[in-house]
């Protein structure tokens, strides 16, 4: 990055995440065949140590990049953004295929299943209970990001790090109910279409619900070393906007699943 | 409905399961599988020995491959039948 | 049954096959005369001393190419609907038959007054008799008898497979835990052969369908038989 650049664009350096990356998920991916057909977990661990060390170093480059070095200009963010929308839009179908399953099997079940649903035999989780409460859970961290996001533009940062991490422990307290309720739960991944579409769903949801924590404590640390100004916070934007994601795939899967599907 | 004496198959009087309006699919599985829960619902109710019974009988015969039938005959057996007769 | 080198469809053993062939016929029909002005086309343009640079825009082909086409496939799509559907059409059933596939065998049940039951496997190499088809004759044939209107259902006891014979214009998949209904009427006698048609492991191509549509009186006796046998 010296001298004249005569366009607005950020041209990456030369990295070596793409290749680590890569090496890492061929890794992992050997390593759960090793874990599903030779039940040895130690190639499934190092895979699992070379990704997340491969996404910390390359979000560490990117943030140089983008705090430090400056290159984000506003084109490029408008890369990011539609990036960012795209990459959701993705994870919107990626969900819509396990609802299609599970609507699939749930609206005209089989005669395996007693032609009812939920089927012959499998009890299903008290919608109005800890389902309940989750999705307050989860609706109250929409509120509470978007709390953040008030307080970032406006400069407030005590309350903008307060709220943020008032978002991050609902988070934690969603994943923790979740973790009780699976648990509790007295039917498995194993039992009937049923067992394998809630699990599916829900697990999915709950890795995202994990992944979205994490984007949003990590957004947490940058506020609390000073990352963000009140006008250029895309990281933090990304993380909310995931977030919304994950709770409306919550609230569909509350009503769907766990409310009209008990 | 009961079957004819062997040696004297004659498919003009053969009548197989026929056409139901409630089981338009292709998948035919509910038709089969109703025809087993009606006939076990109506024997338990009018007893073995009551003769329209035997339609659902028929049907479900016709309609159900063996294989399914003879689990489900198992599973009521063992009470994990998940159809309620 | 399908001879060397033959470029066209079977004969035809059903009223759906029938049509079908005539639907083929319409369709290769439209195809040619498209590929011929097509072709025609191509030959005069590239044939053309003629050169216009300052040709950009043409709404009124654009426009004639857009509509004719629609129109060409409507005439396709309509006839091709009408067999669709005609194709599910089961009319008042005489006899029910099932067909359950297996790794790698299919097995038959006739059961609406008696069980007959028989599994139908290929014949080996070293069992076929003079002038027998290779890899698709079986040891127990499906006997039906024609001009009767049959319905039969197809599924699978272990993975998918597809009861498939092509000159009786039939193919449907055997799906575990689905009852898939077929429509049959042979308007003559005959053997049909056909093979399974969804892969279904390392047998798949040795699991061959034979029916025998004999008539209605023949049948009987068919029936009678494989009752004293048991």
């Amino acid at each position: 990055m010296t001298g004249y650049q005569p366009h607005p664009w950020h041209l990456v350096e030369p990295s070596p995440w793409p290749l680590v990356g890569g090496s890492a998920a061929f890794t992992l991916t050997v390593g759960l065949v090793m874990w599903f057909h030779y039940n040895s977990i130690s190639l499934m661990i190092l895979g699992l140590v070379m990704i997340v060390a491969t996404m910390i170093q390359w979000w560490r480059d990117v943030i140089r990049e983008a705090t430090f070095q400056g290159c984000h200009t506003s084109y490029v963010l408008s890369g990011l953004r539609r990036g960012m929308v795209l990459f959701i839009v993705s994870e919107v179908f990626f969900f819509l295929a396990f609802f299609w399953a599970f609507f699939h099997s749930s609206l005209a079940p089989t005669v395996e299943l007693g032609v009812t649903w939920p089927p012959v035999g499998v009890h299903p989780l008290n919608a109005f209970a800890v389902p309940l409460l989750n999705t307050a859970v989860l609706l109250s961290s929409g509120v509470t990001v978007t709390w953040a996001h008030h307080a970032l533009m406006e400069g407030k940062r005590t309350e903008a790090i307060q709220s943020l991490a008032i978002t991050v422990m609902l988070g934690l307290y969603f994943t923790g109910l979740q973790a009780w309720e699976y648990y509790e739960a007295p039917f498995t991944i194993a039992d009937s279409v049923y067992g394998s579409t809630f699990f599916v769903a829900t697990g999915f949801h709950g890795l995202h619900v994990i992944i979205g924590s994490t984007f949003l404590m990590v957004c947490l640390g940058r506020q609390v070393f000073y990352h963000y100004t009140s006008s250029h916070h895309f990281g933090f934007e990304a993380a909310a906007w995931y977030w919304h994601f994950v709770d409306v795939v919550w609230l569909f899967l509350y009503v769907c699943i766990y409310w009209w599907g008990s | 409905m009961s079957d004819p004496e062997p040696g004297t198959y004659k498919v003009a009087e053969v009548k197989t399961a026929p056409f139901d309006a409630r089981f338009p699919n292709t998948n035919q599985a509910r038709y089969c599988w109703q025809g087993y829960i009606d006939f076990h619902r109506c024997t338990n109710i009018r007893g073995e020995d009551y003769e329209p019974c035997q339609y659902f009988k028929h049907v479900y015969r016709a309609m159900c491959p063996k294989s399914w039938s003879d689990m489900w005959d198992e599973q009521r057996e063992s009470g994990t039948f998940a159809g309620r007769v | 049954m399908a001879t060397p080198a033959q470029l066209g469809l079977m004969d035809a053993a059903s009223p759906v096959m029938e049509e079908m062939i005539y639907f083929h016929d319409h369709v290769m029909l439209v195809l040619i005369l498209i590929t011929c002005l097509i072709f025609y086309s191509m030959l005069v343009l590239i044939s053309s001393k003629y050169i216009y640079r300052f040709l950009t825009d043409g709404h009124v082909i654009e426009t004639v190419w857009t509509v004719i086409p629609a129109i060409i496939l409507v005439v396709v799509a309509l006839p091709s609907l009408k067999l669709l559907y005609l194709t599910d059409e089961l009319d008042n059933p005489q006899l029910t038959i099932k067909s359950v596939g297996h790794q790698w065998y299919w097995s038959y049940e006739y059961t609406d007054y008696y069980d007959i039951e028989f599994d139908s496997y290929m014949l080996p190499l070293g069992d076929l008799s003079k002038g027998d088809a290779r890899l698709l004759e079986v040891d127990n044939r499906v006997v039906l008898p024609v001009d009767t209107s049959v319905r039969v259902l197809v599924t699978a006891a272990d993975v998918i497979h597809s009861w498939t014979v092509p000159s009786l214009g039939l193919k449907m998949d055997a799906v575990p835990g689905r009852l898939n209904q077929l429509a049959l009427q042979c308007s003559r006698v005959g053997t049909f052969y056909g093979q399974c048609s969804e892969i279904c492991g390392a047998n798949h191509s040795f699991m061959p369908i034979v029916i025998e549509a004999v008539p209605v009186e023949v049948f009987e006796g068919w029936c009678d038989m494989m009752l004293d046998e048991e």
